[in-house]
């Protein structure tokens, strides 16, 4: 079961997506936790969350987008160039951050170069940075908008029940994962924190059903797995995108385990369930536009900092190590507040700047690792 | 940041420089030389703009004016607001709200300042801000969090929606300092009605916002005062880019600054206006003469830039435009969105428009005007999207004919380092040589000022511009 799950979260066309698509079914991808899966799931297609990972080179990302760019969506834009996303019957797009709206233009104009690279629906979905009422109801109106779209190009229907069907079941999922997290952070740790984001990650990609069915078999199995915190110092990870299994194991192979986060690929896409009561689609608004655990969401910075400290408290952290994407300002600058504040309650902290990608800097983390878990011993 | 530079406040600093440099052509022509030889680090900047005369004087005097107006503003029992270039002055001047701007102060401090804004800069880093953030507001931010410079009351920004570093600096601060925030957001269109009807709902926050944190309300009459004046600076600022489409164009190239400098400060105040009927003069003389606004009166090329000027050390960017006889027409900066403005006339479904009729009106006049700002009303949404940067663009080289665009930024911007390179194949597509130049407009460091001249020489060497 952890295999197939660390296939689905090792490779972009996994052996899940292959099964989907030799079906005759429809995949959609997109960027961004603020983009509502659920849409996507009811209107009988695989949401699936585009990744960088794999590249080996930025020929392509960098000839379209300038410089001082966060790297996350140039590698999907290489990604694109090579074809690897060939699978996609479509991609949604959102401001999620100034670096992965860009991907809409970049990929358009790459389009034009590199025939085949452009899904035939590709589709911009704006989503406000505040949370008000006037942008709960932009954000609803965006989702009709989006519906209607997909209707529209693929010729289904996405029903009210087909809607509320799709809610009930990721509300499902995200409770599991939610008592993925206990067994993760609880008193006696019975997960490493590679295997805890593999497994968030494989649900990023593959059809929810089976992806449900998999954790309930996997939390089974863990409530009988032996403990193994014994003797490593227990760490939060926080910050920008990380769909690296193998940073995290550089971080626990230097004597730590990942016992919690709050990560763009990580918890912060099942902390919160959507109301299954009243209108789906602003029930949907609510719950994503609510979510105020990325810096894109401006103003809301003590919120964010009162579920970390929430988390770290529950978790009993030894340290947090606070990472961020070069040129992702938001996460970047927010972790120097986060530093402070959370130095200054006695929670040792480490700032690291990384580039997104394959792990160059192995030696650089290492050593930064090794030293701020020499320092909280 | 070294122990001299936090025994002076940023803002009393410049204040005192601006003070004294506006009340240098009060005297003599002989003693305004010997003052020169006082200032050694100063004179260029300073020259530069008591060269240009009548208007060079009153934009000094603007600018001291509100540097001044910042640094008192507590002792005179104001309510001060830390906010953005592309926050409109008007509806903060009818609250009697005075507006500390990030990126004017850190042009201030960049022009006028020996070493540049550079260890403001870096301060930012020491207390947590990333490096990569863009330089516009980390100039003047710096000094802000050492505690160097008037400390605001309430930030407001509308940069959400538009440029997220440009955002985050706002809400960094506020986390930061712990000072009230509220963000004006904006969607990625703007033409449509519902993202008319969004900004309408959120401006209307906006104010509810700034009555709770001034303890009082929008006076009608003080609006519509306001209003009027801005309406009369509309009009003087339509006339002077309309001159701007002859060739040569008489407009001197440093009055680009001074018409969106002034107007980003002064907006709504009397003495923007004088300004512009001082720099309308000058203009409409040289278009009478024939001649260019240039030093020399000719005109070797026009220049246009897609995004901001460049700023560091003593005006130098203009002074070589000058130099070179290149006609300066402008960059997005220059562009408000008025009705009557030369590039709104054919497209007047983008543009706003001033309706003091009543109370209901001129707030949404505001929030349509704040909507359109330089930045807000491009950079939005998708570049190549109906009304954004590249239509604008476009719009303004079928306007002003420029024989090259120039592509200056910081290199904290993500949105225009994203596309930027897109936007310079779709102008070269159309005909007009285009150049991304690697600079930093607010920070020699990333590249030198040599460097910069040397890349723009070599450009327009290759393209024969001018030649």
């Amino acid at each position: 079961m952890m295999e197939e799950m660390r296939e689905a979260a090792r490779a972009l066309y996994h052996p899940l997506v292959r099964k989907w698509k030799e079906a005759g079914k429809t995949v959609i991808g997109y960027p961004c936790t603020f983009v509502p899966e659920e849409i996507i799931h009811a209107a009988g297609m695989l949401p699936y969350r585009m990744r960088g990972i794999g590249t080996t080179s930025l020929s392509i990302g960098d000839t379209y987008f300038g410089p001082v760019i966060c790297s996350l969506p140039k590698c999907m834009l290489q990604l694109a160039g090579e074809h690897a996303y060939g699978f996609l019957d479509g991609v949604i797009i959102t401001n999620g951050c100034d670096s992965m709206r860009r991907l809409n233009e970049c990929w358009r104009k790459a389009g034009e170069d590199i025939p085949g690279i452009l899904p035939g629906y590709f589709h911009y979905f704006g989503v406000p940075h505040k949370a008000a009422s006037y942008s709960y109801e932009w954000y609803e109106e965006e989702i009709r908008e989006l519906i209607k779209s997909l209707e529209e190009h693929f010729g289904v229907k996405v029903t009210e029940k087909a809607l509320r069907k799709s809610i009930r079941l990721y509300n499902e999922s995200r409770r599991l994962l939610q008592k993925l997290d206990d067994l993760r952070s609880g008193t006696e740790a019975r997960m490493t924190g590679e295997d805890a984001l593999t497994v968030i990650l494989a649900g990023s990609a593959m059809p929810r059903e089976e992806y449900t069915a998999l954790l309930k078999t996997l939390l089974k199995d863990l409530k009988k797995a032996l403990p193994i915190d014994k003797g490593r110092k227990r760490l939060m990870l926080v910050g920008s995108s990380n769909d690296d299994p193998e940073f995290v194991r550089l971080i626990e192979d230097s004597g730590a385990l990942v016992v919690a986060d709050s990560l763009c690929f990580g918890s912060r896409s099942y902390e919160d369930l959507t109301n299954e009561e009243g209108d789906p689609v602003a029930s949907l608004s609510r719950r994503y536009l609510n979510q105020c655990r990325c810096p894109r969401m401006f103003g809301c910075y003590q919120d964010r900092l009162s579920l970390i400290l929430d988390k770290a408290e529950k978790a009993r952290v030894d340290g947090v190590i606070l990472q961020n994407i070069r040129f992702c300002d938001l996460h970047g600058s927010e972790n120097g507040i986060f530093e402070r504040d959370l130095e200054a309650r006695g929670i040792p902290c480490m700032r690291m700047e990384r580039e997104y990608g394959p792990l160059v800097e192995t030696g650089r983390i290492r050593m930064r690792i090794d030293a701020f878990l020499e320092r909280i011993a | 940041m070294k122990r001299e530079t936090r025994e002076y406040r940023f803002d009393w600093m410049i204040w005192s420089i601006l003070h004294h440099a506006a009340m240098s052509t009060g005297g003599t022509r002989k003693e305004y030389e010997r003052l020169l030889d006082l200032v050694p680090h100063f004179r260029d900047v300073l020259d530069s703009f008591i060269r240009h005369g009548e208007p060079g004087r009153l934009f000094l005097k603007l600018i001291a004016e509100y540097a001044g107006m910042c640094i008192t503003a507590r002792e005179r029992g104001k309510k001060v607001a830390l906010t953005t270039f592309c926050m409109a002055t008007p509806l903060l001047f009818a609250f009697d709200v005075v507006p500390i701007m990030l990126e004017a102060w850190t042009v201030l401090g960049t022009i006028v300042l020996r070493r540049g804004t550079a260890e403001y800069l870096d301060y930012c880093s020491e207390v947590g801000f990333t490096e990569t953030s863009c330089s516009a507001q980390r100039g003047a931010l710096g000094a802000l969090l050492a505690g160097l410079a008037v400390r605001p009351g309430f930030i407001v920004c509308d940069s959400p929606g538009i440029c997220d570093t440009n955002a985050n600096s706002f809400s960094f601060t506020s986390a930061y300092l712990d000072i009230p925030f509220f963000q004006l957001d904006y969607p990625p269109s703007i033409m449509d009605e519902r993202a008319t009807g969004y900004q309408k709902k959120d401006f209307r926050e906006l104010i509810v916002f700034l009555e709770a944190h001034t303890g009082t309300t929008l006076d009608e009459n003080t609006l519509r005062e306001v209003l009027d004046e801005v309406r009369l600076q509309d009009g003087l600022a339509s006339e002077l880019i309309d001159l701007m489409r002859l060739k040569p164009s008489p407009v001197p190239g440093l009055f680009d600054i001074m018409l969106y400098g002034g107007r980003f400060m002064m907006n709504g105040k009397k003495i923007y206006t004088e300004l512009l009927r001082s720099m309308l003069r000058t203009a409409q003389a040289n278009a009478a003469a024939g001649i260019s606004g240039t030093t020399s009166k000719r005109e070797r090329a026009r220049g246009l830039f897609c995004y901001i000027d460049h700023y560091t050390t003593d005006a130098r960017f203009w002074k070589w435009m000058d130099e070179q006889d290149i006609s300066h027409l402008g960059s997005i900066l220059f562009t408000f969105w008025h009705s009557d403005a030369p590039y709104a006339r054919e497209r007047p479904g983008e543009a706003y428009h001033i309706d003091s009729s009543s109370m209901e009106a001129m707030v949404d006049t505001l929030a349509a005007q704040m909507s359109r700002m330089p930045m807000i009303k491009q950079i939005r949404g998708p570049y190549d999207a109906p009304g954004m940067w590249l239509d604008d663009l476009l719009g303004a080289v079928r306007l002003l004919k420029p024989d090259f665009v120039a592509y200056i930024g910081s290199m904290g911007c993500r949105n225009s380092w994203g596309v930027n390179k897109l936007l310079a194949r779709d102008l070269e597509r159309e005909g007009v040589p285009a150049v991304i130049l690697f600079a930093d407009a607010f920070d020699d460091r990333v590249q030198s000022w040599e460097s910069v001249i040397d890349k723009m020489d070599e450009f327009l060497q290759l393209r024969r511009i001018g030649i």
